[in-house]
């Protein structure tokens, strides 16, 4: 296992704010402490089929 | 500046929407409010005696009391501490609140009673129904329910259980506290001398429990109450109970019983009673002296004597107690007084005598004159009262083990102790049981709360598009009992139902007339007045009487006789005998009760039922049965009797009256009505005979019905806009309309319900013409350029919860994480969370998630289920307990436009598949405009089915897309009165109508244009039928079913192909089929079929003995092979020798099923043996 995965972005579904946590941290936002969070897209390039 | 949008969240009007889930969540409401503090007050107290000391005490429950949904420590303490809705969907939790009560224990200590002393026990958390009073949304507006996350026009009714929204199905009942003449050929099998005829009558306590009493008619001419003690039907002589219910005669009941019968009107009209009631009364009377029970003492006793070891509480007591317990709590328990009971057992004896002496008819069971619905919040009322009153009864026993035990340590009057034991009792289980109750519908009860179905009251409400959602809360069950039933008069379509139950909306098959859907008029009568305040139903009883009184009713006092029909009507009130009104007298009553109904001051509710049975030649047994309890149905018409000063008049009138009533339709014919009975009630508009769904067809009143019946079902079908809040739902199931459109021709009641809010199809350019051919037999033709710019584009969104807390063992719960495991790069769609990325896509079989067990340093992959592609939509994390991630719901979206095979349908039953997507500049375009259609059906669609609205439709479409108009198409228009009726207009027929609108503007008046072929570039030689009509997309898809392999999967024993779509399994191709490949003689691909493709083997038979078992492969020695250069190494050949003969001489390979080589097996474990003869 790598010590030091890189972390990840969330957005709370209170707030909206952005939250970056690192896998253990505690599940919740920083801003308003609501505890359901939405990943945010990712920045990879996703390809779609274009048919 | 800003300026208001259109389509705006305030324009929204959704008073109609909420009035059709009213019946869910008045009743609710009603639990709430008053229902659960009536209910205590019918629990009767537990009574614990001391076994050695004179010592009692008494535990009754008082104050119940549902708090607002609170979120509770497992999940967060955010700023507000209110649990919503959206939280628990997100979350898979339950929508609850807090249930408490006060249990409290008072002490007799040898005649001294003690003080009460109240506790409060927490009886765990109670599932809240959304929108009733304790819902958290409950008074919000459309846009603050919008910024909770929810639908603007969130309408509730259901509730939310772990994540998923269920509702109750209403169920329909027999009417209560009405005595029904029934007949059934199951009477007759009881016992020795019963018939098959009986009155029933289903009594209702004020806190909505049931009892139902059968009074049975015997052949020697006497009656039996029958009534159920303990899952055991027990019958009474009826004597013994109208002896022991008060002080009474022979000769006074001998004078009641023959009352009704008077020999000046011999067989005129409405004569009920025969002189053979004299002989009857006799032989009831008789069967008491043959009982040597003279007096009402003997009487008690005697039921007393015989019903002390079924009671089990009052097993010490007297008899006499015994007996008063039995008459209270088992015999007409919908009246409280003696004297009512005694007087309504009278009356149900005559009609029961009426009904074998051929002078009035049965009532049907079956019709909605007898009916009325079981509503959620009553259906959680008594269940949750049974269980309370087990709770009680299971912590008595739980103090007298105590005390058993301890024996004189225990303080029997400490009230601490005695509450320690009860809270041993786990009352918090009381809420769970009611919670899973809602989750399974299935009822745990040992006595079965007098009702006929265990199972199936909770129903999963579906989001699949509004108009399904929709009619989940406006359905009504006839009864799981009736589903199984072999005869199909449950399922008849009655007149009595007219304006209640929508004809066109039932499902056609299994559940077909057993399922039915209230109209959209159709209410159902609560516990609340107009003003939404409680109603005092003694009040309401008194002012009704006061006003009977005052119109000439006799009132029935103790030791009054009842005279019968025809000269006095008797007059019921809720099952209670009131009086008797001279049958002169009685239609002024009547009309002047209707009048006070439809009055705006509040004397009389307005949903007073006034069943007015009038006299007949051998009818319904006549009388005035006036109803003000819940859950009946009722529905608005107006009143045309009473002069209108500028009022309305509308009166709410129930089915059993409405069979007695003369209401008219505006249509002109007047419903073939004659002159001596002038209407008295209007029908407000036609249309209130149909569903809500049903009257979103449009021009419904020109289509075949079953074409509206089978539009009734694809519109809930449909792959609609189903929500506005998509992307906050967790649905297992969402599917999805990308390009929705409203309908250009619509009925009033789209826009009364707000359909526009979720429309459900695309308006279509639909050419009607035989066209390559590709539209045969329903197929339909898409344009595939309109495909390409997003018509009927759709999604289908599913949610994949992955809840590490409730996989494997408890052990690995605990050190389970995600994460992404660094050593296998193998899965490039999983994040270092170990959570997809957002976005990306995933592949069939293809790792979406990964877990970590820290402890056994093990990775665990979550690989994409099924075998199409999806995208990973979106990815929600939530904690339930505790702070680490353990649960994330991620959520796939399908793209699903449309391809061939998928299936569509207008507005009017006709559904159709797509057959090809046809290239737009091969489409046929119109000579005046070069349109192309979008969708081509063939013209065979029309003849048979006379869909003529669809034609309608069209050409008001085209109509109505040139003006720029929304066209009205609300059925019944002919039927109408319209106020400013302009002469001559009216006889235009609507086609004539909509041929002018395009006539205006240059097109032809029949919606024709002349085409040209999109190959050829010619004229086509007729003109064609082209317009817009509404086109739904349905749910059906081809990636959802086709079912395609060559080999594949197999079953290892038979090594046949499986069965099964998700296996990849293949379907059967069997006998029959078979059979018509042989006779067409394609043995090639008969043999192609069922054994290459299958269970295709090649086996060692040894020719010598013939066995196909025996044979085993032998090890070939090592011998040194030579190797030539050039040549591939020489594979070493595998030998086979037969074990019985010893030798490998005879072997031989064939080909044939492995099924015949398994069967060789199975015979030789049978010690058969099969021999094959092999030749060339």
């Amino acid at each position: 296992m790598d010590p030091l995965p890189e972390p990840v972005s969330y957005l709370c579904g209170d707030c909206g704010v952005e939250n970056t946590l690192k896998p253990g941290d505690v599940i919740q936002c920083r801003e308003c402490g609501y505890r359901i969070l939405y990943k945010k897209r990712t920045r990879r390039i996703v390809q779609y089929e274009a048919r | 500046m800003a300026t208001k949008r259109p389509g705006s969240v305030e324009d929204l009007n959704l008073d109609a929407l909420q009035e059709l889930f009213k019946p869910h969540i008045e009743s609710f409401d009603h639990m709430i409010d008053a229902g659960l503090e009536t209910m205590f007050d019918h629990i009767k107290p537990v009574v614990v005696t001391h076994p050695s000391k004179p010592q009692k005490l008494t535990i009754m429950l008082k104050n119940p009391k549902i708090h607002l949904p609170q979120k509770t420590d497992g999940i967060a303490r955010t700023t507000h501490g209110w649990l919503y809705p959206f939280e628990c969907r997100q979350a898979k939790i339950s929508y609850t609140g807090r249930f408490t009560a006060n249990v409290c224990f008072q002490y007799n200590d040898g005649g001294k009673i003690g003080p009460q002393i109240r506790e409060n026990i927490n009886f765990g958390h109670f599932p809240i129904m959304l929108q009733s009073k304790l819902c958290n949304l409950k008074g919000k507006g459309p846009r603050e329910l919008v910024s909770y996350k929810e639908e603007a026009t969130e309408m509730g009714g259901y509730f939310i259980l772990n994540g998923l929204e269920r509702f109750i199905r209403p169920i329909i009942m027999p009417k209560r506290n009405y005595p029904m003449s029934t007949v059934r050929s199951s009477f007759s099998d009881r016992r020795e001398g019963y018939t098959d005829k009986a009155v029933v009558i289903r009594c209702v306590r004020a806190d909505q429990t049931s009892l139902t009493v059968k009074l049975y008619y015997l052949s020697n001419g006497s009656a039996r109450l029958g009534f159920w003690v303990q899952g055991r039907e027990y019958m009474l002589p009826v004597g013994i109970l109208l002896k022991a219910l008060i002080d009474t005669t022979d000769r006074e009941i001998y004078a009641n019983l023959t009352s009704y019968y008077n020999e000046k009107y011999e067989k005129g009209k409405g004569v009920v009673g025969t002189p053979r009631i004299g002989d009857r009364a006799q032989i009831i009377l008789d069967e008491l002296h043959d009982l040597s029970l003279f007096t009402r003492l003997q009487c008690l006793q005697y039921i007393g004597e015989h019903f002390q070891p079924i009671m089990r509480e009052l097993r010490n007591e007297s008899h006499y107690i015994v007996a008063d317990a039995v008459l209270n709590d088992y015999i007409l328990v919908h009246l409280k007084n003696n004297f009512d009971k005694f007087n309504l057992l009278i009356f149900m004896l005559q009609k029961l005598f009426s009904l074998i002496d051929h002078t009035s008819v049965p009532d049907n069971p079956d019709s909605l004159q007898n009916q009325e619905i079981l509503l959620p919040g009553h259906l959680i009322t008594i269940y949750l009262k049974e269980k309370l009153e087990e709770w009680l009864a299971k912590g008595k026993y739980m103090v007298l083990d105590e005390i058993n035990k301890k024996g004189e340590k225990f303080d029997f009057t400490d009230s601490f102790q005695v509450r320690k034991i009860l809270e041993k009792n786990h009352a918090p289980g009381i809420s769970l049981t009611i919670e899973n109750m809602l989750k399974t519908g299935r009822l745990a009860t040992q006595t079965g709360l007098d009702l006929n179905q265990r199972a199936g009251f909770t129903i999963m409400a579906e989001r699949l598009n509004f108009l399904r959602f929709l009619s989940h809360f406006r359905a009504v069950h006839r009864g799981a009992a009736f589903a199984g039933a072999r005869n199909t008069t449950v399922r008849k379509l009655l007149p009595e139902s007219w304006g209640f139950l929508c004809p066109v909306h039932t499902p056609d098959g299994e559940p077909c007339g057993l399922l039915n859907h209230m109209t959209h008029t159709c209410r159902i009568t609560s516990f609340y007045d107009s003003q939404g305040n409680l109603k005092v139903d003694y009040k309401i009883k008194t002012s009704i009487l006061n006003i009977l009184i005052e119109t000439g009713m006799t009132q029935s006092l103790p030791k009054i006789l009842l005279p019968g029909p025809p000269e006095v009507l008797t007059v019921l009130l809720d099952g209670c005998i009131v009086g008797f009104i001279p049958s002169t007298e009685v239609e002024k009553v009547v009309a002047h009760l209707r009048e006070l109904k439809v009055s705006s001051s509040a004397v009389i509710p307005n949903d007073l039922e006034v069943g007015y049975v009038p006299l007949s030649m051998g009818g319904q047994y006549p009388g005035l049965y006036l109803f003000t309890s819940a859950s009946r149905f009722v529905r608005p018409v107006r009143n045309i009797s009473i002069p209108s000063n500028g009022n309305e008049n509308i009166e709410l009138i129930g089915p059993f009256e409405q069979v007695y009533m003369e209401i008219q339709c505006p249509d002109g014919g007047n419903g073939g009505r004659k002159s001596p009975f002038p209407a008295t009630h209007e029908e407000i508009h036609p249309t209130g005979m149909l569903s809500v769904v049903a009257n979103l067809t449009p021009w419904s009143d020109h289509n075949q019905s079953p074409r509206n019946m089978y539009q009734c079902q694809m519109a809930k079908q449909t792959m609609a806009f189903s929500s506005q809040t998509i992307k906050l739902r967790a649905d297992q199931k969402l599917y999805h309309l990308q390009t929705p459109q409203s309908p250009i021709v619509r009925t009033s009641a789209y826009t009364k319900y707000n359909v526009d809010e979720f429309p459900t199809g695309t308006n279509a350019i639909v050419a009607v013409l035989a066209y390559t051919g590709y539209d045969m037999e329903d197929a339909m033709i898409l344009n595939k350029s309109s495909v390409e710019r997003g018509m009927f584009h759709g999604q289908i969104y599913q949610t994949e919860t992955v809840d590490l807390a409730e996989r494997g063992s408890r052990s690995e719960q605990a050190s389970r994480t995600f994460r992404k495991s660094n050593q296998d790069k193998s899965c490039p769609a999983i994040d270092s969370d170990g959570l997809p990325h957002v976005g990306q896509r995933i592949r069939p079989g293809e790792p979406y998630c990964s877990t970590y067990n820290a402890i056994t340093n093990k990775t665990y992959l979550f690989n994409k289920k099924g075998t199409e592609d999806a995208y990973i939509d979106s990815v929600a994390v939530d904690v339930k307990n505790g702070k680490h991630l353990k649960k994330a719901n991620i959520r796939f979206r399908y793209p699903r436009n449309p391809i061939i095979g998928d299936k569509f349908s207008s507005r009017h039953g006709q559904k159709g598949v797509c057959s090809q997507l046809w290239p737009d500049i091969d489409m046929p375009f119109s000579g005046n405009t070069g349109m192309r259609p979008d969708l081509i059906i063939n013209p065979h669609a029309f003849p048979s089915r006379m869909t003529i609205a669809m034609l309608l439709e069209s050409v008001a479409a085209k109509g109505g897309s040139l003006h720029g108009k929304y066209k009205d198409a609300t059925p019944f228009r002919s039927s109408v009165k319209t106020d400013g009726e302009k002469s001559g207009s009216k006889s235009a027929s609507l086609v004539d109508e909509l041929g002018v609108m395009l006539k205006e503007k240059g097109f032809n008046y029949h919606g024709c244009e002349v085409l040209y072929s999109g190959v050829y570039g010619t004229e086509l030689t007729c003109e064609i039928f082209i317009g817009p009509v509404y086109y739904q997309r349905l749910r059906h898809m081809v990636s959802d079913k086709y079912q395609v392999r060559s080999t594949g999967p197999i079953d290892p024993v038979t090594r046949q192909p499986v069965k099964g779509r998700k296996r990849g399994g293949g379907v059967r191709f069997g006998e029959m089929e078979r059979d018509s490949l042989l006779a067409h003689g394609a043995a090639y691909l008969l043999h192609d079929r069922l054994h290459t493709c299958s269970d295709y083997h090649i086996a060692d038979v040894c020719s010598i003995c013939g066995s196909l078992l025996t044979t085993t492969f032998i090890q070939p020695q090592k011998l040194p092979v030579r190797q030539i250069v050039g040549l591939p190494p020489r594979k070493p050949p595998s030998k086979v020798a037969c074990h019985a003969c010893q030798t490998g001489k005879g072997m031989e390979t064939v080909a044939m099923p492995y099924i015949f080589r398994y069967l060789a097996a199975e015979l030789a474990s049978m010690n058969i043996k099969m021999t094959l003869k092999l030749s060339n």
